[in-house]
């Protein structure tokens, strides 16, 4: 089981794209990760105007942040993080600058 | 990373309080990190008293017992003593702009490798390990 959570700022990623944009995020993780690795679910929180921040100022920064099966290699996690990357802000018309990717082990209790 | 969400009850804190708190927690966190401050994170999440809110990466409910609620999410690898001051740090300029007792503010950080995260395109450093371009992140508008 694959969870992803996007976390983005009121008025930067419309409604329209994130359809899209979830099947991107489920298209990327069974390429890497392998389709046996499935299901992907992609939830969605937007934060409202004035309540995000980034260094203190009003924030434009979307996050996208997962869990994923334990055991992927580094080199291999790597890979997934930066297809994201790119199809999100091939996506969006966002700069690298304005996105955070993660994704930790299901087991990790941090 | 780092990442702080913090959560209030509905209409506790105003627009100004917010931004001071995001402030300091970007003074606190840098002033012991030496993170670039264009890498904090600070959110504010309005909950009604009761809500489950999910953790950052929707694994599950945060845990808490407090009006007011600081979760922290960071890289892993920095010594106990300094996410607890970090963690001190965060509570008591939170106690201080929203006025309220820190008997109503509770915290957590969590940690994760470095690794598993990218930001501005790049895979984190860990901890330490931060090349000297890693400062010219500073200059990133946003």
């Amino acid at each position: 089981m694959i969870r992803f959570q996007c976390t983005v700022q009121e008025g930067y990623v419309p409604l329209e794209l994130r359809g899209g944009l979830a099947n991107s995020i489920e298209d990327c993780c069974l390429t890497v990760l392998g389709s046996s690795q499935g299901p992907v679910t992609v939830n969605w929180i937007e934060i409202p105007k004035g309540f995000g921040f980034r260094g203190g100022q009003p924030s434009s920064t979307s996050q996208v942040r997962g869990q994923i099966p334990d055991g992927c290699n580094p080199d291999t996690r790597a890979l997934l993080l930066k297809k994201i990357g790119e199809e999100w802000c091939a996506i969006t018309g966002a700069g690298q600058d304005e996105l955070i990717v993660s994704a930790r082990d299901e087991s990790w209790a941090g | 990373m780092p990442m702080y969400r913090c959560m209030i009850p509905k209409g506790s804190l105003n627009y100004s309080q917010r931004s001071e708190i995001a402030t300091a927690f970007t003074d606190v966190h840098c002033g012991i990190s030496n993170a670039p401050r264009n890498f904090v994170h600070v959110q504010f999440f309005e909950i009604d008293e009761g809500t489950s809110v999910q953790d950052s990466h929707g694994a599950g409910d945060l845990k808490f017992d407090t009006p007011f609620f600081i979760a922290g999410g960071n890289r892993a690898g920095r010594p106990p003593e300094v996410r607890s001051q970090i963690l001190d740090g965060l509570v008591n300029r939170f106690c201080e702009i929203a006025s309220v007792p820190k008997s109503d503010v509770s915290g957590y950080i969590s940690e994760a490798p470095a690794s598993w995260s990218m930001e501005d395109g790049q895979i984190l450093p860990e901890p330490g390990q931060e090349p000297a371009e890693w400062y010219a992140h500073d200059a990133v508008a946003d």
